[in-house]
This record gives structure tokens, sequence and C-alpha cells, in this order.
């Protein structure tokens, strides 16, 4: 059904596209790192009409086919459960799925970018779809995955102290991390120093994280 | 005991255990030794006066629930009807921790949420206690990774743990007696406040405020 995707996907990026095929009903075309970019841009643009960004994926690879060396899941804190200076890892390792789905055609398709574990870096697709934006912030803090261009690319589930990308499969499985302080944040109410609700800012026209706006101009 | 005399309760339980939060506090927690009448007698109207707070106190416990995750609906199971928390006491939620004297840790403490909680605790007016409520808040559970921290007593300290996955109501009613219990046999006194370098240097004080400002 969505193979007509693929095969358009084929007859416009010939160089792009280095293979496809479908996998439980599921069309996945693997595509080259460097032109993802412009291919989300033809299937939102274009004729196929993939407004709908689902979600990106990421799998790390690095214990697919290989049995478990030193650690296991529950050795010790420190132990990785895969020890990258004794085995060098599979290639390549990560896997990104972006699945894209046209709300009006009522199909999909996943595209594959394939990454080596020395270069984990990927443009970014937030220019395309704005839904990228927390998708590719997500994949950078749970897996580590560089995406160039991304205009805010911080942690957005752990915290900053944070050491590590948690579901990486050298990750330890036990590890646990200290206890870290309180962010610090202007009082909204009194406090002194820089900020909405500092000083002679009145608290009517104090908006958590957004500018100052008059509240009787404002609709 | 064994002379007749009312043991004298050490002043435990409501202070912290941690020495991050409280450093110091358990070397000077120690038993008074009873020399004179006037002492003696002191202290038997002391442990009158701890028992009857002990009682008021134990019987009129305000919580603040610390929802984070799904034990909140057993939650509010053991407040609704069928088993109403409130036959023992534990009558009113309050939604902020200055009017609380117990605080229910109700579901998964993670790292990125304990400053939370410790700076609601810190927040709580003494006397204060702290029921863990579920083994997320108690052990961690079964959430043994990276992000949850392996009980809220690495952060704040516990007097309860209530297990269970969620908890029966009947657990946490039973965690409330024994909390009860606890907080019965405590010591408590009418006036707690940290005094002063100058206050403790006068000596001119009257038999009252000497009793009061034990």
């Amino acid at each position: 059904m969505a193979q007509a995707l693929v095969d358009l996907l084929r007859d416009n990026f010939k160089e792009a596209v280095l293979s496809s095929h479908s996998h439980r009903g599921d069309e996945v075309a693997v595509v080259r790192r460097e032109s993802v970019q412009e291919i989300c841009r033809f299937l939102k643009d274009g004729e196929a009409r993939m407004q709908l960004l689902r979600y990106i994926a990421c799998v790390d690879l690095l214990t697919y086919d290989t049995e478990m060396t030193g650690g296991g899941a529950l050795a010790s804190n420190e132990v990785p459960a895969y020890d990258l200076a004794k085995k060098a890892p599979r290639e390549p390792r990560f896997q990104l799925g972006y699945n894209v789905y046209s709300v009006v055609r009522k199909q999909s398709v996943r595209l594959r970018v394939e990454l080596r574990s020395d270069d984990v870096k990927v443009p970014t697709v937030t220019s395309v779809w704005r839904t990228a934006d927390w998708w590719e912030r997500y994949l950078f803090d749970m897996f580590g995955i560089d995406f160039i261009g991304h205009p805010n690319l911080k942690r957005i589930l752990m915290y900053p102290e944070f050491q590590g990308h948690p579901l990486r499969k050298d990750y330890p499985t036990r590890k646990r991390q200290p206890l870290v302080a309180e962010l610090e944040f202007p009082d909204l109410i009194r406090g002194p120093g820089p900020g909405p609700g500092g000083a002679g800012v009145p608290m009517s026209q104090t908006h958590v994280g957004r500018k100052n706006v008059d509240p009787t101009t404002y609709d | 005991m064994a002379d007749g005399r009312l043991p004298i309760l050490r002043p435990e339980g409501n202070v912290p255990e941690s020495p991050r939060l409280h450093p110091g506090a358990g070397e000077e927690a120690a038993v008074p030794v009873l020399l004179t009448r006037r002492e003696d007698a002191t202290s038997w109207f002391e442990s009158k006066v701890s028992g009857a707070l002990g009682w008021a106190r134990a019987n009129s416990l305000f919580q603040y629930p610390f929802v984070t995750a799904c034990c909140g609906m057993e939650y509010m199971s053991v407040m609704c009807g069928r088993y109403d928390l409130a036959r023992f006491g534990a009558e009113f939620p309050r939604f902020t921790p200055r009017q609380a004297d117990l605080l229910m840790i109700v579901g998964t403490i993670n790292v990125k949420q304990s400053p939370v909680l410790l700076r609601v605790y810190e927040q709580m007016c003494e006397p204060k206690w702290v029921m863990a409520f579920g083994v997320c808040a108690s052990s961690g559970g079964f959430y043994d990774n990276y992000a949850t921290v392996q009980g809220a007593d690495r952060v704040i300290p516990v007097d309860v743990y209530v297990p269970g996955c969620p908890p029966r109501p009947e657990q946490v009613l039973d965690g409330l007696k024994i909390l009860q219990e606890k907080i019965q046999t405590q010591r408590h006194v009418l006036h707690s406040v940290e005094r002063s370098p100058e206050m403790r240097e006068d000596k001119k004080r009257s038999f009252l405020g000497k009793l009061l400002a034990k």
C-alpha cells in the first residue's frame, strides 16, 4: 500500500535511498544520513503529504547479536553490561527511525538512518516538523545522538548534572548518580535579582518563561 | 523503672537522624541523670505534659500528600468513605506543607524531584513526621534504575514505611496506627524553641519559665 511512497522516494532520491524493505506491513526506507533533511522536506511538502511526525526512535544495536561480556544485568554498580574497551562495537551501532504519517493518505512510512559509533551525528529535522524538537532532545538525552543544527539541544528528561546517556547499552545497569541540589530560579513574589517578578516588576505583569505583556493589551 | 520512676524518653524520632540535615544531633541526645527532688518532680510533670501533647498530636495529624504516582489512587481510596482515614484522627489533607505535620510520600521519587521533596519537608513546621506510602517511596520498588531514588529516606528521614504496590488501604491504616503509637511514646515539650546564648546564661528565671524552657 505504502509501497508507492517508497517508490516515489526512490525515483526522486536515487542516491540517497540506500535500500528499502517491508517489515510486517511497515514500509522502511534506509536513507543516507546527509540527505535526511531534504527527504523529510520532500515527504512533508510534496505529494506524499506527510504532515505528522509520529516519533523518532533510536536503537542501540551494541549487544544485538553478541553475548553479554563482563558484568551482566545485576553484576555491580560500575561494570557495564558491555565493555567497549574489550570488544569493538557492532557497526553501524545506532539506528534512527523517523516514523511519519499522512493524515490525508492514511499511510505511514519509516525512514531509517544508520549511524556509526565514532560519528553519532545527524542533521536536525526541526525545520520540517516542529515536533521533532522534543524528540531529538529526548534522543540526545537518552542516547547521545548529536542533532546538527538543533536550536536547543539539551537534556529533556534527565537533569543537567547527569553524566552519560542511560539508554545506551554500555551504560552500567545499576549505576547510581548522586543527588543534586535544587535549581535556582528567581523568586516570583519577592525575590531580588533579574528575571520576572524581580525588582520593580509588578506581579500582574509577570509570566513565567514569557516576556512581560501588558494585561490590558494582551489578547 | 525498677525504682518506680517513669522512664525518661530520649528525644528521638522527631529529631531527624540524617547527619546531613542536622549535624551533631545524635551526640546531644543523652539521657539526663536525676539527682534532686525538684528535678524529679519536674520530670514527672514533663512526662505528663509529654503524654498529653503526644495524645493530642497523634490524634490530630494534618497530612500533606506528596502524590507523585499511581499510589495516589490508593490514597484517595483510603481517604474516602469505605476506609476513611478520618476515623483515626488524620482528617485533613492540607495542601500546603506549612500547615501539615505528616508528610505522606505517595509514589516514586526520582533524582530530579528529590530537591523538591526536601524543600517541602523543610517548609513543614516542627514537629513533623513522614510516612513512605508504597514500595517506591520506601525502597525504590521495582524502579531499580538510573533515575529513581532508592527510597525517600535517602533524601529526608522517614518514620513509617508502608510497603505494597500499591498498599492496601488496611496497610495504610495500620501504618498510621503504628505512627500514632510512635508519636504517643515520643518526648514532647511545650517549648522547643532554640534559645539564644544570652537566654541560656540568664540565671534569673521563674520556676515555670525554667519548666517551659526545657
